[in-house]
């Protein structure tokens, strides 16, 4: 039984259909990243789950209960986002403490609402109770940020205000937690590392999280599972490496990862498994997946292409493909090179070894590839 | 979001309220103006509005309506002399305010000129002093008796550096007094139009002061016809200075205004000086806006450039001193109406007889009642500018209320003296019998105010982000608790600065008091201007100094509001 259900989510926007049938299960505990360029309504589907959206129909439960009809207050969702959105006015310590001052709030007594909003009003008119000052601590050194508790926001680094916005999203003990594209607004450095830092968080908690992003690396370092959206649709839900090797759909393949895509004509092969593969210019591959006869789109990713000079390629074999370097270029690590093979080009990436020359432009090679890296889409 | 019907929350109900307003405190006022200029009778909309004897006599009115009004003010009238005259002093006061802030901006832009920041503290002082107080300091200089001219008598000069009472005189006034109007823009200007291309100027081999009038000034053009546009509407509507200044053989339109409906109850004249001023004002502001928005090359083309200091060393003292003059000439008023304030008599020669502490002593007794009627009045416009102020600018960014925007920057067009004759053209007859009472004077006030104020909410509004908002309401609070908790406090210095501001400008505030105000409200800028009339001059000084330092301590006071620098 799925921890966060979402069943058949549809989200209109005067008339402009944002989210299409959106389906998604998430377990307990797990890292659940939705992945999709802006504008595939990633944002609008953790919208509705936080409560700012309501849903043209469709239902959204957590821990098995509806809750699309809960005020956006009472749905224990902490969410973190894109801007941090922190409260200028409040020292980090007031930041990480708002939520339990508003539970006092509603919860206390008629003292208890008058010191939660003098204390708002005005820092020196607050009393900050024992077992209040102990949670945020806490809280505080969980993002490693206890020497920062008297600062206010605007002195803090992206990186600090970031994990601001987490601690205050976390000391609520949510249900779920969202977090909107929360690493854009870092440089690439910063980055890294916190994703490094929100995931042993978030396993440290046992949180379940669910991340939206734009940057298909970001999901794959991190996340459990996978959920690539396009167009208000959920096209395909699988863990990274699944997603990598077995994209179910161009757009996938395409968003996930570099890749060449082909379009060819499918025939199931005669012998054994698999299938052969005729793409223009009559070239004949050799594929693993089984699929009915018919037009397809194939992948190859280009890793999985292996290069070899003419001289090396001496004898027949399945899945050869002659062809000459059209341009080269060098990622350090590895050397990334445009092959020309006449109705059709395709990339390679090949291992660098320094010290090695890399092939010049119309260099005659031939690239290999196994059958199971053959990916009928 | 599907379309709803209008909702009938306590929101929806707050909005209405205040377009009602607008509604009956500006636009109707506005419009009944406009009839009146052509019935040549007073008008009473409200009141057709609810009793059919009162819709039929304005209906038979309006049947009247004509062009006489209009012909007779083509026609070569006082009237036409007037607006020729006012358009003329505007002209030349915009002309000239920009020709004496040129070289100022100039320097303050672009080059390391020494005591810029007390400079720029100094430019402050014309912008606190109402003006009619500013030309009564002129007359302490250069009247007759003034100590300018003793001194001018004294090296030998006949009679008077020149005489006060004449459009010398109130252009004088006014280019003292508002070349700030003009300064920050221009300065603005020249910062931000690129240094980078005079250099490539200068490289090519054209001399400085080429560059200057081909590259350096086309540039900055925008901004400087923009300032230029500003002074003129500020010119043109300004009451202060011609009231005190314009001799009998000079007509100017906002005092003909002024003295066709205080002096003879004239609607009709009134009426139709009213539309002409409003047409001028609102067609100058238009046009400034039209030059800010079409030409923006000038102003916002790449980031500001470093200064590069001009190297001429002549160059740079010549500015010095050409600053420090301009900006000492305000002061000396002060410091003239200062030393008026504690003088015995003053008169017979450069400095006072001597010196008493008298005339503080009589304006604390004597006209405390003005002292409190101020304070009421403006605590009054504060307090209504703050609540309206803070909803519309709630409505108009968070609902998306553009004709409440349209309707509260109106007022930014309407000079003083013609709101003031249509509010009281309106409130002068049952069922809104209004004029001469304390809540008239207040909504004028506010409503003159209130796109300063407005513009002050809106900033703040606009700078919390609907995510913070959101935030809270994540974080487990109402929607009210997050606007107590989290909008409230960060609103407060935006409200507090304009509602600070809102005070100082109404306590300051001429032409409204002076047209407006009864005897029994009278606010201290009016004390003054009756004292001034009386001949009372060391207790109309006494009480300028402390509109003065009332304006001074509260404008400080809001500038540290603002200036929080962490959020």
């Amino acid at each position: 039984m799925a921890f966060v259900a979402i069943r058949h989510l549809y989200k209109e926007f005067d008339g402009i259909p944002a989210l299409e049938n959106v389906h998604l299960e998430i377990e307990e505990g797990e890292f659940f990243a939705l992945l999709g360029p802006s504008g595939c309504g990633k944002t609008t589907t953790m919208r509705c789950i936080a409560g700012f959206e309501s849903p043209t129909s469709g239902t959204i439960e957590i821990g098995g209960e509806d809750v699309s009809r809960i005020p956006a207050n009472r749905r224990s969702c902490g969410m973190v986002s894109q801007s941090y959105a922190l409260f200028p006015h409040m020292t980090v310590f007031e930041n990480v403490a708002y939520s339990l001052n508003i539970r006092r709030f509603y919860r206390g007594g008629l003292s208890d609402r008058v010191s939660v909003l003098a204390g708002m009003l005005n820092r020196k008119l607050g009393r900050v109770n024992r077992e209040t000052e102990e949670k945020v601590q806490n809280y505080l050194k969980l993002v490693e940020l206890s020497h920062l508790g008297d600062r206010l926001p605007g002195q803090l680094s992206g990186g600090q205000q970031q994990r601001v916005a987490l601690a205050r999203a976390l000391i609520m003990e949510p249900a779920v937690l969202l977090m909107d594209e929360p690493l854009s607004n870092l440089d690439k450095k910063l980055r890294n590392s916190m994703r490094v830092m929100i995931r042993d968080i978030q396993k440290k908690v046992g949180i379940t999280t669910l991340f939206v992003t734009h940057d298909q690396e970001e999901a794959m370092s991190m996340a459990d599972r996978v959920a690539v959206m396009s167009e208000g649709k959920v096209i395909q839900v699988d863990t990274p490496s699944g997603l990598y090797s077995h994209p179910a759909h161009s757009f996938v393949a395409d968003f996930v990862g570099s890749s060449n895509i082909l379009r060819g004509e499918v025939f199931p092969a005669d012998e054994g498994e698999g299938s052969w593969i005729i793409i223009p210019g009559e070239v004949r591959l050799r594929s693993d997946s089984r699929r009915e006869k018919g037009e397809a789109m194939v992948l190859i990713r280009p890793e999985s292409l292996t290069l070899l000079s003419s001289a090396e390629a001496a004898g027949q074999g399945e899945n050869r493909l002659s062809g000459s370097i059209r341009w080269a270029a060098y990622f350090g690590a590895k050397v990334r090179y445009g092959v020309d093979l006449g109705p059709f080009a395709l990339q390679v990436d090949t291992v660098y070894r320094s010290g090695e020359p890399l092939l010049q432009e119309g260099d005659a090679v031939m690239l290999t590839v196994e059958p199971n890296q053959v990916v009928v889409l | 979001m599907k379309k709803r019907l209008p909702r009938f929350d306590g929101l929806t109900i707050l909005q209405w309220t205040i377009f009602l307003f607008f509604l009956v405190f500006l636009v109707i006022p506005l419009l009944s103006i406009f009839l009146v200029s052509f019935t040549g009778e007073p008008i009473n909309l409200p009141g057709s509005l609810i009793d059919s004897r009162i819709f039929s006599t304005t209906v038979e009115k309006l049947s009247h309506a004509s062009l006489e009004g209009y012909q007779s003010l083509f026609g070569g009238s006082r009237y036409l002399t007037a607006l020729w005259n006012s358009l003329k002093l505007s002209m030349g006061v915009a002309i000239l305010v920009t020709l004496v802030c040129l070289p100022m901006a100039y320097a303050f832009a672009r080059t390391d000129m020494p005591l810029k920041k007390t400079f720029a503290a100094l430019a402050t002082v014309p912008l606190v002093m109402p003006t009619f107080i500013s030309s009564y300091a002129f007359t302490l200089m250069f009247g007759q008796t003034g100590w300018v001219n003793h001194i001018w008598r004294a090296f030998g000069g006949e009679g008077v550096l020149f005489e006060i009472q004449s459009m010398l005189g109130i252009v004088l006034v006014q280019i003292f007094f508002f070349f700030p109007y003009a300064l920050w823009p221009m300065v603005a200007a020249f910062k931000t139009s690129n240094s980078n291309l005079e250099e490539a100027s200068q490289n090519l081999g054209a001399k400085g002061w080429f560059t200057f009038a081909r590259v350096t000034l086309p540039l900055a053009g925008p901004g400087i016809v923009s300032s230029m546009l500003l002074v003129f509407t500020i010119s043109f509507s300004d009451f202060g200075t011609p009231i005190m200044m314009a001799p009998k053989n000079l007509n100017l339109i906002v005092v003909e205004a002024y003295r066709e409906i205080a002096g003879f109850f004239n609607w009709s004249g009134s009426a139709i000086l009213t539309v002409v001023m409003v047409l001028v004002a609102a067609f100058f502001f238009w046009m400034q806006r039209l030059v800010v928005r079409g030409k923006e090359y000038g102003t916002i083309s790449g980031k500001p450039s470093r200064v590069k200091p001009v190297a001429n060393r002549g160059v740079r003292t010549g500015l010095t001193l050409y600053t420090l003059f301009v900006m000492m000439v305000p002061i000396l008023a002060v410091g003239s109406i200062f030393l008026s304030s504690i003088a015995t008599t003053w008169g017979y020669q450069a400095l006072p007889n001597g010196y008493t502490l008298d005339h503080y002593v009589t304006i604390f007794s004597r006209s405390s009642q003005n002292i409190l009627n101020s304070l009421i009045l403006a605590s009054g416009a504060l307090i209504l500018s703050v609540v309206i102020a803070t909803f519309v600018s709630y409505f108009v960014i968070r609902r998306g209320s553009s004709g409440l925007d349209f309707f509260s920057s109106i007022p930014l067009v309407i000079p003083g003296i013609a709101l003031g004759i249509a509010l009281i053209q309106t409130f002068n007859t049952p069922p809104l019998q209004l004029t001469g009472t304390a809540a008239i004077l207040i909504i004028a006030y506010t409503i003159r105010r209130m796109p300063y104020m407005i513009r002050s909410t809106m900033g703040t509004m606009m700078a919390i982000r609907k995510e913070i908002e959101e935030a809270a309401v994540n974080l487990g609070a109402s929607n009210l608790v997050a606007a107590l908790t989290v909008v409230a406090p960060l609103m407060v210095p935006g409200i507090s600065a304009g509602a600070i501001l809102v005070f100082v400008t109404v306590v300051k505030e001429t032409s409204i008091s002076i047209l407006m105000a009864p005897t029994d409200w009278a606010p201290m800028s009016l004390a003054v201007f009756q004292n001034l009339l009386r001949g009372e001059f060391y207790t109309a000084s006494a009480m300028s100094i402390l509109i003065i330092a009332i304006v001074v301590a509260l404008q400080s006071i809001a500038r540290k509001i603002t200036r929080d620098p962490l959020y």
